[in-house]
């Protein structure tokens, strides 16, 4: 069994695999990305009890917005792998917050925070046309203009909302211990 | 059955998932961490990431074998979408990706965060035809890269990353982990 605060693998380690990921996925079929298939489950859906709407809708009548591809079997690829990883390392565990959220805060609260949060993240990812995979580790791979705006804007607004939504760093044998 | 397309997508997203959690990234703590400027193991993983992507892709177009897809430079939305991506990330220590991840490793927070993301994409489904094309008339400068947009071989561009980081990495390497 894993300890908790020791990694599972070196940093260099973990980043060469997952650069290596993003080799195979540009050779196999295109850079990774996840964000647009909350769009599609929608459009799906959309597709079947307004179909009206999905016609009139620039982004939503092309079929890669409504229809389930690549991408959607890519994620659900995503989930299913990283349930059996996380058993496999002992890292599978039901719970509903984090240490950053305090050892004092409220379930409710991280809950509230995790909803909107998911809200406001997804919106922001489709209208940058891509998440933290599909902008900014596919921008930086292929050396994209965009990714140049969406990392400053991603790290500032990030850096600030950690800031004044978490303030307490975690105490020993918590997320303290990550440092290094 | 499923399609050789279904298999592949599976497959690459399956090693997907399964590096986000060995990499530990699928953890809200360690993203938190790394937006407070705390966890440093974390952020050398990112950055790795970043480089080693870098590489790779260059190599695979040299050799004509990368299936590319730039986004366009649509300055004003990549902006404004990369800070309200920010600030949802901040707020969660979730992205889509590590969302999804966490939800499927017992996060019931990651699970709430999730639904809150497929509202969030509904939103953009409603507001983005009223919203996007005029935020895309200022500063559209198309699928273009850093090489195409200022000069500069890509050689030149991820030797320079890779050199920078590169000794970045290495004189402010960790004693040990």
């Amino acid at each position: 069994m894993h300890k908790s605060n020791e990694p599972i693998l070196p940093w260099w380690a973990a980043g060469l695999l997952l650069g290596l990921v993003m080799t195979l996925a540009v050779a196999v079929k295109k850079p990774l990305g996840v964000s647009t298939q909350f769009v599609v489950a929608n459009g799906a859906v959309l597709k079947q009890v307004a179909p009206d709407y999905v016609e009139s809708h620039d982004m939503l009548k092309k079929p890669k917005y409504n229809t389930p591809g690549y991408g959607w079997w890519f994620d659900i690829g995503l989930i299913a792998a990283a349930a059996v990883t996380a058993l496999l390392v002992g890292k599978w565990k039901p719970r509903a917050t984090c240490d950053w959220a305090g050892a004092n805060g409220s379930i409710r609260k991280r809950m509230i925070l995790s909803f909107i949060g998911g809200f406001v993240l997804l919106f922001g990812a489709r209208l940058a046309g891509g998440c933290t995979s599909g902008q900014f580790a596919s921008g930086w791979a292929q050396l994209s203009l965009s990714v140049v705006p969406f990392t400053i804007g991603m790290f500032v607004f990030g850096m600030i909302a950690a800031r004044i939504l978490h303030p307490k760093t975690p105490g020993a044998g918590k997320g303290a211990s990550y440092v290094e | 059955m499923l399609s050789e397309m279904q298999i592949l997508a599976l497959g690459v997203g399956g090693v997907f998932g399964a590096a986000l959690v060995l990499a530990e990234l699928a953890d809200p703590d360690r993203i938190i961490g790394t937006l407070r400027l705390k966890d440093f193991h974390a952020m050398r993983t990112i950055a790795m990431f970043v480089l080693t992507s870098m590489v790779g892709v260059l190599v695979l177009s040299e050799a004509g074998m990368a299936n590319l897809s730039i986004k366009p430079a649509v300055m004003i939305p990549v902006s404004i979408g990369g800070a309200l991506l920010g600030l949802g990330f901040g707020m969660t220590g979730f992205c889509p990706g590590t969302g999804l991840a966490c939800a499927a490793s017992g996060r019931l927070d990651a699970l709430v965060s999730v639904i809150g993301m497929l509202l969030g994409a509904l939103a953009f489904i409603f507001v983005s035809p009223k919203i996007l094309p005029q935020m895309s008339e200022m500063w559209n400068y198309g699928e273009t890269t850093l090489p195409k947009f200022f000069g500069y071989a890509p050689y030149i561009w991820v030797g320079g990353f890779v050199g920078l980081g590169g000794l970045v990495l290495f004189f402010t390497r960790p004693r040990r982990g």
